[in-house]
């Protein structure tokens, strides 16, 4: 066999796995999108897949459950305040760590990356009592409050390497105008760092978005929000699963939008403590 | 660290040389950001460790709140379904890891090529990894169920018994190991790809040159280069698996019977199904403990401030 031809069989091969592998990893995800145009007693029922079968009942049935839109409203309020707390509160914070010198700054750097990975069922049941005690569960400001528990350590550690590459002439010559630190860090820093920004308040809205654990301890009926709603959506007696596909369908959207607008800065954004709900 | 004296070249020096260090204060900056996690991280844990040594009823109606010491610690190491709950996390982990670290690293390398829709095949096969947790425990628990589920469909079409697999402690573990496996080796490729490319080209192509087999230059040049990465992607994934709870709760609530409940499906059962939350916060230490341990090491050996300041924000 000449080279020429065995790298192309290679290439070949390749394909071919590349091709299986896909199969295997969207078959899940065509799954909940198919079904989600499916009728909950057609699933239920066994019957094969049939293109004439296809409807939007399911969807019609989650917009009208007034219970699963207030959830997905609330997702909605939650994802944004935590995220604008997360990236303004932290945002100030990855400023004072790389931009002033003071003592045990590596070890505060070093802290709040850990935080980002504590175990939030480490948490949640000492959440759930204080948050009983001062009247903030099921409120929507005490879930946002919990998000940022993971969001603002989050946002830090994303923010730090744009701040820190800030060049010191920016800052030198504002200082000679006479410029305050806060003035510098509004006027000066923010719109350096607005990239930064944007890439820290997309990862941090997935993952208030996609967070499961303490929506499901710390919130009721009032503050619910989506993930637990699509959650009761089985069990027991109830299996809507049509319903459940739907509903899933409508949350996954904006999450697969960003992430595939977002190629670039998929890694630092997964590694910096990822997308874990 | 922070020392003036360090030359303005060194790593650590390079934040003197840009920040106008020393003048105003960082205080003012930094004070909402700890006021936040002093609320909703450092009180929670110090309040759980408390908790941890009390008979604590979950509500006021459970009884008095009796302070215990070390007991539930004590109770816990008597506890079968505690030494249940642990050991099935520890198999989860050494079973899931492994597999999608290989998965991973097989596919980097076999994709890390020019070819025709390359570039789409890399992008999509990282969907499953922002899949919502919740979602993909979901689908998983309704691709598995008898009758209308689609590997139930996949096996009765090649003649195969259908096989209620939720139902079943062995065939549930396994699913619940294969959706984190299904969910998160992309995730490691992602890390993988990306440090594969930070190799130079031309010491892959010397390595090939030297007419190095395959498996000569993988164990000798390509592993050897790719350690830190590896390590890093290990590690992240044990303190991922560590602390799963969603996925598994909504795929089978732990069961059948106590088959799958993992460390916080245990933690969070302790607490809001036997009411006891003082034994669920010693459980929440315990975890917490390892975590932090691990964490610890991953941050010190790869995470450093000085390589994060590196990076500039460039990627």
């Amino acid at each position: 066999m000449t080279m020429a031809n065995r790298r192309k069989t290679i290439t070949g091969a390749v394909m071919l796995f590349a091709a299986l592998l896909l199969l295997i990893e969207l078959y899940p995800i065509f799954i909940t999108l198919l079904n989600g145009f499916r009728r909950d007693i057609v699933i239920l029922s066994g019957q094969k897949f049939a293109l004439s079968q296809l409807t939007l009942d399911s969807y019609a049935l989650v917009f009208k459950n007034s219970q699963m839109m207030r959830a997905m409203g609330n997702s909605i309020v939650v994802g944004l305040f935590s995220t604008a707390l997360s990236v303004g509160v932290g945002a100030m914070a990855a400023y004072g760590i790389s931009r002033f010198k003071f003592r045990g700054r590596n070890a505060l750097a070093y802290s709040f990356l850990v935080f980002r990975m504590l175990p939030q069922m480490s948490l949640v049941v000492a959440l759930y009592m204080m948050f009983r005690q001062v009247g903030l569960r099921d409120t929507v400001f005490g879930i946002t409050l919990a998000h940022s528990s993971f969001n603002v350590p989050y946002v830090i550690w994303m923010l730090i390497p744009f701040f820190t590459a800030v060049d010191k002439s920016y800052e030198e010559a504002a200082m000679v105008d006479g410029c305050t630190r806060w003035a510098l860090f509004r006027l000066v820093f923010l719109p350096l760092v607005a990239p930064g920004l944007v890439v820290a308040a997309v990862f941090a809205f997935i993952n208030s978005w996609n967070e499961f654990l303490y929506a499901l301890i710390l919130t009721g009926v009032k503050a619910r929000t989506a993930p637990v709603a699509i959650s009761s959506l089985i069990g027991g007696d109830t299996l809507t699963w049509g319903q459940m596909c739907a509903a899933s369908t409508v949350m996954l959207t904006p999450v697969f939008v960003f992430t595939l607008a977002m190629q670039k800065f998929l890694i630092r954004g997964v590694a910096a403590g990822g997308v874990k709900g | 660290m922070t020392s003036s004296r360090r030359p303005a070249t060194s790593p650590a020096g390079r934040v003197a040389a840009r920040g106008t260090g020393g003048r105003g204060s960082p205080v003012p900056f930094l004070l909402p950001a700890l006021l936040i996690v002093f609320a909703v991280l450092i009180f929670p844990i110090v309040f759980s460790f408390v908790v941890s040594m009390f008979d604590w009823p979950l509500s006021a109606g459970g009884g008095a709140r009796v302070f215990v010491g070390v007991d539930n610690y004590k109770a816990l190491v008597r506890d079968l379904e505690f030494w249940n709950s642990l050991k099935l996390q520890l198999g989860f982990i050494f079973i899931a890891i492994p597999l999608e670290i290989l998965l991973g690293l097989a596919a980097a390398l076999l994709l890390n090529r020019e070819f025709q829709g390359g570039k789409v095949v890399r992008a999509l096969i990282l969907l499953p990894v922002f899949f919502l947790p919740v979602v993909s425990g979901m689908t998983w628990r309704f691709m598995l169920q008898p009758r209308y589920g689609a590997l139930n469909n996949f096996l009765l079409a090649l003649g195969a018994p259908e096989i209620t697999w939720l139902g079943h402690p062995t065939f549930a573990y396994a699913a619940v190991i294969v959706q984190d496996i299904w969910r998160m080796w992309p995730f490691v490729f992602m890390l993988l790809y990306a440090g594969l490319a930070g190799i130079p080209t031309d010491v892959l192509e010397a390595a090939e040159i030297d007419g190095a087999t395959f498996w000569k230059r993988l164990l000798r040049v390509i592993l050897p280069l790719m350690y830190p990465t590896i390590l890093t992607a290990l590690l992240l994934r044990i303190i991922d698996a560590l602390r799963i709870f969603s996925e598994v709760y909504v795929m089978t609530e732990g069961g059948p019977g106590m088959a799958t409940t993992l460390f916080s499906l245990y933690t969070h059962r302790q607490a809001f199904g036997y009411m006891k939350v003082g034994m669920s916060s010693a459980m929440a230490i315990f975890l917490l403990v390892i975590s932090i341990a691990f964490a610890v090491t991953l941050v010190r050996k790869n995470m450093s401030l000085e390589r994060l300041e590196d990076q500039g924000g460039s990627r």
